[in-house]
């Protein structure tokens, strides 16, 4: 995790980097190397490191990649002849595991900035908080780190001084490490955003900062499921048997997940299950939305978990289900309901999501359902009359997604003729948030300073993009969410229910 | 809090959310300033992890919309490579059957996973490889079939689990059979217990292999060990800070009704079984009185067959004599009527008796009981009498003497005074206000109804007060008495009330001791016309009312009422002695 860190660290590393060439056996985990990848070298790092039937195999992450391109190379494929980075060697100062500790803290801190403000400012409340708890003195301490991150960490650090050497052992335990410093690298990481991400997941939804938390090697080969081999993207904790297993089989109705096919066939003769178990609150010719209290479908939905942690990075699973409602997206037909994609959504959000988790399943992508996904998400807002926006971090898919949508919606809300727009109401009218309608306009270079004052520009190229869509259309067909024929109230839960865990 | 940040971050600029903007074609865009404007937009935060928004097929993406969006023209579609999804090889049609019809309403559902999936193991091909060579050795013998097989691993399974939960922890044995075949319930069909010994050696050693732990692959939850919380595969825990939180008051409260509301249901459902017990053992009984009936029918006919002569009273009447009669339910069961026993038993008892002789009745009792008393008394009385016949009883009166009749009314006169008003007033008391509204209403079929609204304190005899009344009768020895009633004390303006005269005044008065009454002077003018207010008053609210329902003229009456305590001198005194 750690040198991922160094290369998003948007002040660049302060430590030198140690570079050589190396030999096939001298590779180790942490190593960077240039890999080669659809015919180009990219620089990719050496996370996992396997012999398979005498063959070493490594597992690379491509810098600049997402995870999900992550995966097992042959040696063939590192490129030995260029020079490889090292990991950087174990600090002197990495003893003092409390001031190691303090770095990350303001590293991670760091990463909170980008965040939405309101989320900063709560664990910046937290932080501060704390910080009361601090040894005097310690804050002084030089690190590694610039001066200005010295700043930082007084208002953010770490509670517990007593047990600090506890996290290096969790560590050692978590990944297998042959390399005791990248792991003496990795250990502050992990101290901080535990503490911070377990205060998170507490009061909030669903959504991980914390890449540590998450297990970086992928550890299941290929699932099936109804028509489909899929290659999952992410880690998911999957019963820990499947690592060795070739192909997870999962039930396309009730999720269930069976490393052997003799058992997923004897389970599919007794499965009576044919849609979510759940009420249908939506349904038109193309599709059904179910929607699933995870409180009372809890396997169901501890399913539908695991198997969207597959393809979403940021997802934890880290607590139960019961505080999330699922609305779950299906195709039918003679077979039964399929599952195409799904939205979870906090019952009650303290931000305003509307929200939690939004997936596709990788089979189905691409064919406009995620548009529907988000589109009815957006909808359910509107019935509660409450303004939603999606939970961040959004992943790459998904900010493509949603923005997309956001352009669709704002550029029809500004082409019906109207003359003069204000923010809050295209918020309003589509039950978006001022900040994503405003997100949208400044993206699509729309909001321009004219010399009356502000304006907002239907530029040529949104109107032909617009335009294009609309020819498209006429060709495929329109697929829409008809708010007519959803047949929902917003559900009620009690203060009993939200004392007893929902 | 979003509003809050993008003020602060176009404070500057002046823009507003709130505000309408003018919507502009791009060709209507007059080019100034533009290089400006396009400097002073700040970039909005993706919500993508900044780690992450540098990728490089993201920025590909991004950057291409951007040219597009800046008027770049027209740009090749690109994607964000992901990894494929192809088609399976499994034949969907048979793991998948259709079998799904379409309900017109929208699906309502609630049964969960566990409802539907059947019995929770399914056989692995290790299983069915070994059940397919059993069942073959098995020859002719019943065959053991897939789902009883499965029946009984699960059966395994799911007792070693609540036996041994802690088995993969702490490397316990394989639980012995004869542990497990002692457990063994509903949730094992009784046709697949007759392979359980056999499959239970496979399934051991399969345990065996996989080191005692649960055969089908489980998730990892918690279970409060210290590596839980660093352990990637360990998910779904509770929320257990949530529920550390401390019990209210209400929470109690409620946990207490939900708990006496249990007992309560359980004691309801305890007599409920209890009476159901006792029916059916009254049926029991009821068929066995039936049974000895008619068996003794059919020895008297049997007797009278074999012109058998003897005492049919020993065949007739129990042997036993019971020392109780039978319960009651038995004699009113009886009594109602059993569909198919003659006339015969229901009028007479086994032992010939007539069956309500047996019955003791409490009205009979009680009469026979003061009967008795009575006649005692009689008996006394008569004894007395006999016993004083020629003496004269000299003692009795003094000692018990008469009851005094209450002072008759008509024993007082009236006795008038210049205090006097000519006509009594109308709405001294509230008895009389009363009377004076019921005057109104006296063409109403409904007799009066003052005792209905008349409030407690008053005394009854409240007319006295204003009329002097006097009584006289003789005593004991002789003397006469003058009894007076309603006769006010002497208004004594300014100087104090001497204590002698209050003496003297003491008794005057019917009221009860614990009454207060204030000396008033009802023809004093503030009086007078304050209860002319009240009649009035009254009467125009009444001529409002006239159609109103009884509830409105109820309300009225409440009002005069609240006035007329008031007036009435017993609750607020007009004070007025200072005028």
């Amino acid at each position: 995790m750690a040198p991922r860190e160094n290369s998003h660290e948007p002040s660049g590393t302060p430590v030198p980097v140690e570079i050589g060439f190396a030999t096939l056996a001298q590779l180790r985990v942490g190593v960077k190397a240039f890999v080669d990848k659809d015919g180009e070298k990219r620089k990719a790092e050496i996370l996992m490191i396997q012999t398979r039937r005498g063959e070493p195999k490594f597992y690379v992450h491509y810098e600049e990649f997402n995870k999900r391109l992550d995966e097992w190379v042959n040696a063939e494929r590192i490129d030995l002849t260029r020079e490889v980075e090292w990991p950087a060697p174990e600090k002197p100062d990495k003893k003092k595991s409390s001031s190691a500790k303090n770095d990350k803290a303001s590293k991670a801190d760091q990463r909170n900035l980008k965040r939405s403000r309101s989320k900063l400012d709560r664990e910046l409340s937290i932080a501060s908080e704390t910080s009361s708890n601090n040894v005097p003195g310690k804050a002084a301490r030089p690190t590694k780190a610039s001066g200005k991150e010295n700043q930082e960490l007084l208002v953010t650090t770490e509670i517990t001084d007593g047990t600090t050497p506890k996290p290096e052992d969790e560590e050692m335990d978590l990944v297998d490490v042959q390399d005791a410093a990248a792991a003496a690298k990795a250990v502050p990481d992990q101290a901080y955003s535990r503490e911070d991400e377990i205060e998170k997941l507490r009061t909030s939804g669903s959504m991980t900062q914390n890449q540590t938390e998450i297990a970086r090697v992928r550890n299941i080969e290929k699932i099936q499921m109804g028509r489909h081999e899929i290659e999952p993207w992410y880690f998911s904790p999957y019963p820990i048997d499947f690592v060795d297993v070739d192909m997870v089989y999962i039930c396309e109705f009730c999720l269930g997940y069976y490393g052997d096919v003799t058992q997923f066939e004897r389970h599919r003769s007794k499965c009576t299950l044919l849609h979510p178990p759940g009420n249908e609150i939506y349904r038109d010719d193309y599709v059904s939305f179910f929607e699933i209290d995870g409180r009372r479908q809890r396997t169901w939905c501890r399913n539908l978990c695991l198997l969207s942690k597959l393809f979403l990075d940021h997802k934890t699973l880290y607590y139960d289900v019961d505080p999330f409602l699922f609305y779950c997206m299906c195709t039918r037909d003679e077979h039964g309901c399929h599952l195409v994609g799904y939205f979870s959504k906090e019952k009650e959000s303290a931000e305003g999501y509307n929200v939690a988790c939004i997936l596709t399943l990788p089979q189905y992508q691409r064919k406009g359902f995620g548009k529907l996904l988000i589109d009815f998400s957006y909808l359910l807002s509107k019935r509660e009359g409450k303004l939603g926006s999606p939970e961040k971090p959004l992943s790459d898919l998904g900010l493509l997604g949603y923005r997309a949508y956001w352009q669709e919606i704002i550029v029809d809300l500004l082409m019906d003729g109207r003359a003069e727009a204000n923010i809050e109401d295209l918020g309003a009218q589509s039950a978006m948030t001022t900040n994503d309608v405003l997100h949208t306009l400044q993206n699509l270079n729309m909001l321009r300073y004219s010399k009356n004052g502000h304006v907002v520009v239907l530029t040529n190229a949104v109107m032909e993009t617009r335009d294009r869509q609309k020819a498209k259309e006429k060709i495929k067909g329109k697929r829409s969410i008809d708010p007519e024929r959803l047949q929902w109230k917003p559900p009620v839960f009690s203060a009993a229910s939200r004392t007893w865990n929902w | 809090m979003t509003q809050r940040t993008t003020g602060q971050r176009f404070r500057q600029r002046k823009l507003s959310t709130k505000q309408n903007l003018q919507i502009i074609h791009e060709k209507d865009l007059e080019p100034l300033g533009d290089d400006d404007a396009t400097r002073h937009i700040p970039k909005v935060e993706t919500g993508v992890e900044k780690g992450e928004e540098i990728e490089h097929h993201l920025q590909a993406v991004i950057s291409a919309a951007q040219a597009a969006s800046q008027g770049g023209g027209k740009i090749a579609q690109l994607y964000i490579p992901t990894p494929e999804a192809v088609a399976s090889k499994l034949q969907y049609e048979d793991l998948y059957p259709r079998r799904f019809t379409q309900p017109s309403t929208y699906i309502r559902f609630s049964s969960t996973v566990e409802d539907t999936v059947g019995c929770p193991y399914c056989m692995t091909s290790e299983d069915a490889a070994w059940l397919k060579a059993y069942n073959q050795k098995r020859g002719k013998a019943p065959h053991c079939s897939e789902d009883e097989f499965e029946y009984v691993i699960n059966f395994f399974e799911q007792t070693t689990q609540e036996k041994q939960p802690y088995a993969e922890v702490d490397t316990a044995p394989v639980l012995a059979y004869e542990e497990l075949e002692s457990a063994f319930d509903e949730t094992i069909p009784e046709s697949a217990r007759r392979f359980a010994k056999d499959i239970y050696v496979h399934w051991k050693a399969e345990r065996e292999r996989n080191l005692n732990k649960p055969l089908m692959p489980t998730l990892k939850f918690e279970r409060n060990l210290d590596t839980d919380d660093a352990d990637p595969y360990v998910c779904f825990r509770r929320r257990e800070v949530r529920m550390q939180r401390k019990t209210r008051g209400r929470d109690a409260q409620v946990t207490e009704k939900l708990k006496k509301l249990r007992k309560e249901l359980e004691e309801a459902r305890f007599i409920m079984a209890q009476v159901k017990r006792r029916e059916v053992m009254i049926r029991e009984q009821l068929a066995l009185d039936k049974t000895i009936f008619q068996q003794r029918r059919e020895i008297t006919e049997t007797k009278r067959r074999l012109s058998i002569k003897g005492d049919d009273e020993e065949l007739l009447i129990n042997q036993k004599p019971a020392p109780k009669p039978k319960p009651r339910v038995d004699t009113s069961a009886l009594q109602r009527g059993i569909p198919g026993m003659g006339p015969k038993p229901q009028v007479t008892r086994p032992d010939g008796r007539l069956v309500d002789s047996d019955l003791v009745y409490l009205d009979d009792q009680l009469a026979k009981k003061s009967e008795a008393i009575d006649g005692f008394i009689e008996e006394n009385l008569m004894k007395h009498q006999k016993w004083n016949v020629g003496w004269v009883d000299a003692t009795w009166r003094p000692i018990t003497p008469p009851m005094e009749q209450p002072a008759a009314k008509s024993d007082f006169r009236r006795v008038f005074t210049e205090s006097q008003l000519p006509t009594p007033p109308a709405s001294v008391s509230s008895e009389e206000a009363g009377d004076a509204m019921m005057i109104e209403r006296a063409k109403q079929p409904e007799p009066r109804r003052s005792t209905r609204i008349r409030f407690g304190s008053p005394p009854a005899d409240q007319p006295y007060k204003d009329q002097s009344r006097y009584r006289r009768r003789t005593g004991r020895g002789g003397r006469v008495m003058i009894d007076r009633r309603g006769v006010k004390r002497p208004r004594l303006d300014d100087e104090p009330i001497d204590e002698r005269v209050a003496d003297r005044w003491k008794y005057a008065g019917d009221s009860s001791e614990d009454e207060q009454i204030y000396p008033v002077d009802w023809t004093d003018n503030l009086h007078i016309r304050y209860r002319i207010m009240i009649e009035r008053q009254g009467e125009k609210q009444h001529a409002q009312h006239q159609a109103a329902a009884a509830a409105a003229a109820a309300q009225n009456r409440r009002a005069i009422e609240s006035h007329q305590r008031s007036a009435s001198g017993h609750l607020l005194p007009p004070t007025n002695r200072g005028q």
